[in-house]
């Protein structure tokens, strides 16, 4: 059944490709920008490989709060009312909207992994870029999920508005755009706790050759639970009326 | 044995429910039992409580207090299991798909629950509900009348044993109502539960075998049409006059008069003893007697204290 709803989604997702191109250019020109400006904050090809990953973030960031937005459209149109009224149990409403999240990150990511890879040059083993595409895409599910807890739980306007501050705030305060080590030494610890740092982490230690951080991990897991205690509290909340 | 056929009996069972928004409280210890088989209309003016009680009956509200179970199971289990169908008075009709699509999805989903139930073919759906015209038209491109008949079909996908209806043909003209009615009906015959809240008296009075009137959240009358109309005992007297009169006014029980032509119509408290008076007046010609109309007495069971708030 979750195959037919996340069908269902993805035939109206994709009937609206302006918001697809919308969550994949910003990311990538603030990519190209940002390296050519050398704002990263690292000299040459580290830079660029750092910047990758944060702005490829950044852009799967972008893509998830949307999907929150557009669920609270969905609300004020009685979709979300009327999947509650048809036989589809609440995890699978929620994690077939999860899955869709995910699926318009894929754009954002690809493409300026691509730009990393041609335009600037960085270099990494197949593995190593297998590991940070997967790592991107997968480790976005926590964001994925505060996405849709906020679209259930506020209007369009309000999601917009809470989407932007996670997306904005988070980004910056994770360390997507500049490295948090730059930050003073109080707000990089408060930094290392927030999910998008513990995101890009991931992928930033494999670039350098590492693994994953098991704390890292934890943290994420963490707040992957904490989004989807309060997502399925917002779904409970919506669609009150007939 | 028995237990379980009376449980069977029963498609929607409320029992002491009370629901509230801050200091109003919708719902006041509601009961209310529908049986199976039954088309029951649920009346009532605006705020009267009638789309809370139908969301707490489709789970998609908890209660404050007391229970409400449907097809024998909590509202929850019983819309996840497949067995009850909705239309909402509005939406749920979304863009970028077409009506095929849409409702193609929403079968499968009662499909998919379906355990041993027939869920009818996607065509044969479309036929029913009478938007095979409507297939390639994108969902949320459609005309009024169009959208409704979309979402009856919505409510009828699943084949569900319980049929929930809110305000089904608002905003419709009176040809579609009538299609919409016609669908209900037939719905109906294959001894299917069907509740629906309606602004309509007609509708009530046309197409359910039982009524209910809630106003302030609690029912104020309940029973067949005629039983509603029965608790109204005023009455209207018609006759003819052959010579002017003077004052029907003084007679026994009247109320009111209005005088059409020749024909005088005297509204009546004691249509009884009206009668005698105009015998004895010798004022009997086409002499008729009629009891209130569902309007009347729905006014008359609401209108009085409607108008406090």
């Amino acid at each position: 059944m979750i195959v037919d709803y996340v069908r269902l989604e993805m035939v109206r997702l994709l009937r609206d490709p302006g918001y697809l191109v919308l969550s994949l250019v910003s990311p990538l020109t603030m990519y190209l920008v940002f390296t050519s400006l050398d704002l990263t904050g690292r000299p040459g090809p580290q830079g660029a490989a750092y910047s990758m990953v944060g702005m490829a973030g950044f852009g799967a960031v972008g893509a998830v709060m949307g999907n929150g937005v557009s669920i609270a459209e969905d609300k004020r149109l009685g979709w979300i009312r009327q999947l509650r009224l048809l036989p589809l149990r609440p995890f699978e409403a929620v994690a077939g909207r999860t899955l869709c999240a995910m699926a318009v990150t894929v754009p954002p990511i690809v493409s300026v992994c691509l730009a990393g890879a041609l335009v600037n040059g960085v270099s990494l083993s197949v593995g190593q870029w297998a590991s940070v595409l997967v790592l991107l895409w997968v480790g976005i599910a926590p964001m994925a999920v505060l996405g849709i807890g906020l679209g259930y739980l506020l209007t369009g306007q309000q999601a917009q508005m809470a989407g932007l501050v996670c997306y904005m705030g988070l980004s910056l305060l994770g360390g997507l755009w500049a490295p948090i080590t730059r930050f003073p030494g109080w707000l990089e610890r408060v930094a290392t706790a927030t999910p998008l740092n513990r995101y890009g982490e991931l992928s930033w230690r494999v670039i350098g050759g590492d693994a994953p951080a098991p704390a890292g991990c934890l943290i994420l897991v963490g707040w992957a639970v904490l989004f989807a205690v309060f997502a399925a509290y917002a779904y409970r909340r919506s669609a009150r009326t007939v | 044995m028995e237990v379980k056929a009376t449980q069977t009996a029963t498609a929607v069972d409320i029992t002491g429910v009370t629901r509230s928004y801050g200091t109003v409280r919708a719902v006041d210890r509601l009961d209310l039992r529908l049986g199976r088989g039954t088309s029951v209309a649920l009346l009532g003016p605006n705020g009267a409580g009638k789309s809370t009680t139908l969301s707490m009956m489709l789970g998609l509200i908890p209660p404050d207090s007391g229970t409400v179970t449907v097809l024998g199971a909590s509202p929850e289990r019983a819309v996840r299991d497949g067995r009850v169908g909705a239309m909402p008075q509005s939406g749920g009709l979304i863009g970028g798909v077409t009506v095929r699509r849409l409702l193609g999805f929403v079968r499968a989903s009662y499909a998919a629950r379906a355990r041993g139930r027939t869920v009818p073919p996607l065509d044969e759906l479309m036929r029913t509900a009478h938007v095979t015209d409507l297939a390639g038209r994108r969902a949320d491109r459609l005309s009024g009348g169009q959208a409704q008949r979309v979402r009856f079909a919505i409510a009828m996908a699943g084949a569900p044993d319980l049929l929930v209806l809110d305000e089904p043909t608002a905003g419709l003209d009176i040809e579609a109502r009538r299609e919409l009615w016609a669908g209900v009906r037939s719905y109906a015959a294959q001894g299917r539960t069907v509740l629906f809240s309606t602004h309509y008296l007609e509708e009530a009075d046309d197409y359910a075998d039982r009524i209910v009137v809630i106003d302030r959240g609690r029912v104020i009358a309940d029973g067949t049409s005629e039983d509603i109309k029965r608790r109204i005992p005023e009455r209207t007297v018609g006759f003819d006059l052959d010579r002017p009169i003077a004052a029907v006014d003084g007679l026994p029980g009247v109320i009111g008069s209005e005088v059409r032509g020749t024909r005088v119509h005297l509204h009546t408290t004691d249509s009884d003893a009206t009668v005698l008076a105009l015998a004895r007046a010798g004022l009997v010609r086409n002499l008729e007697v009629t009891g209130a109309g569902l309007e009347e007495a729905f006014l008359a069971l609401t209108g009085s204290r409607g108008g406090t708030r």
